[in-house]
């Protein structure tokens, strides 16, 4: 049985048409199922639980990436296939993926193509993170996989954990990196900061590192953005949870 | 009508060059980051800042210009332009530019060196045929001291 999750914004009159395709095209397939409309506080988790325990077999997730992110952060933890049907636009993990956008995601969909995906989870917050996580230039000292530590020469630095959503370096154009979601490691990206200009601050090139477990220290709390969540911090560990999520995706995925 | 633009499907091919080549590199260290401790890693490293520990890695090591190497490195292949302080131990081919400095061991497979890169250790190739005179000549001391030794036991 499948269970389709839709994100509250597509409630939207400007969506109307590409969810009745949608619906449609999945009734042609004979895959269309129970529909949820996610409101800003729904418990995911307890959603996708009920769900499988009523006999739900694929859990269909209906929105952008941030909707994929929010669901997946806390629905990772529940045994599901997972399937996601992109609409509208802010939808780079479908390209990812190789979900095309709108109508013909149903199509990937319906041929069931499985792949287990490796995602983050923050040990010390018990959640998980799916597409990037992201920490502003803060006071922080980074220790890799228990083996050594990366400092700045001035003491700022930015970070980005890049899972399956591609990072895009904007200040110099268009340098943008294609990650692998199944290369067994996390990337993490780091950029010190050099100083500050008129109306934003300057940063230096970039450092790359893949890792396994990343343990992130700051003298002072830290602001940490996961999934559209931020909190702050003290301390982080980011561990690799493994072929953690089972996820239907497209002949075209990038991986 | 409806075609692409020419200019759209170049970006795209330059795009796609451009990922390819952060495809080939795993690890970057920047500028100015300071890496401490030993790292390893199966990918290839690129080292542009500071390093004071052990690097080791499968494939190709690359330091560019400016960069510090405080400690040994290891790996498949590797070329340098920037200073390490520690053995390098490389399998295949070591190639050093006009900018690099090693001060310490090398042992390699195959060794390029460009005019102006400054070396100061004992270099060791595998593959080498000639035997060594100097060695013969120590085997022919030894075998003497020997022969004297036995003469001496003898006289007793």
């Amino acid at each position: 049985m499948y269970v389709y999750l839709y994100d509250n914004y597509l409630r939207n009159k400007k969506f109307e048409s590409t969810i009745k395709d949608i619906e449609t095209r999945l009734t042609d397939f004979e895959i269309a199922g129970k529909i949820i409309r996610l409101q800003n506080f729904t418990n995911t988790q307890a959603v996708i639980e009920e769900e499988i325990k009523r006999g739900a077999t694929v859990i269909v997730i209906v929105g952008n990436d941030e909707t994929f992110g929010r669901v997946l952060s806390r629905g990772a933890a529940c045994k599901a296939l997972f399937g996601f049907l992109p609409v509208g636009t802010e939808n780079s993990i479908a390209g990812v993926l190789g979900i095309p956008v709108g109508e013909e995601a149903c199509d990937v969909l319906s041929q069931r193509r499985k792949v287990k995906l490796d995602i983050g989870w923050i040990s010390n917050r018990n959640r998980y993170f799916i597409s990037q996580l992201h920490i502003p230039s803060s006071d922080i000292t980074v220790e890799y996989d228990e083996k050594f530590k990366v400092y700045g020469r001035h003491n700022k630095m930015e970070l980005v954990v890049c899972n399956l959503q591609p990072f895009v370096w904007a200040e110099k154009g268009k340098e943008s990196f294609v990650v692998h979601p199944q290369d067994g490691k996390l990337e993490a990206f780091l950029r010190p900061m050099s100083g500050r200009g008129m109306f934003k601050d300057k940063f230096e090139e970039p450092s790359l590192f893949p890792f396994e477990e990343m343990k992130i220290t700051g003298s002072k709390p830290f602001p940490v953005e996961a999934d559209g969540t931020v909190t702050k911090e003290t301390e982080i560990i980011i561990k690799l949870a493994k072929n953690r999520i089972e996820m239907i995706v497209g002949k075209e995925r990038a991986f | 009508m409806f075609q692409k633009p020419a200019h759209i499907e170049q970006q795209n091919s330059s795009d796609e060059q451009h990922s390819r080549q952060h495809d080939d590199v795993e690890t970057v260290v920047g500028p100015s980051v300071h890496v401490e401790g030993d790292f390893s890693s199966e990918g290839n490293i690129l080292v542009k800042g500071v390093v004071s520990g052990n690097v080791k890695t499968s494939k190709l090591f690359t330091s560019e210009k400016g960069s510090r190497v405080l400690a040994s490195v290891k790996a498949s292949n590797a070329v340098v332009s920037g200073a390490i302080k520690g053995d390098v131990k490389i399998d295949e081919r070591l190639e050093l530019t006009k900018s690099a400095q090693v001060l310490g061991d090398i042992e390699c497979g195959v060794l390029v060196v460009e005019a102006g890169a400054l070396i100061k250790g004992k270099v060791v190739m595998k593959g080498i045929e000639i035997e060594d005179p100097k060695a013969e000549k120590k085997g022919l001391m030894r075998g003497m001291v020997k022969d004297e030794e036995k003469k001496e036991k003898n006289l007793l």
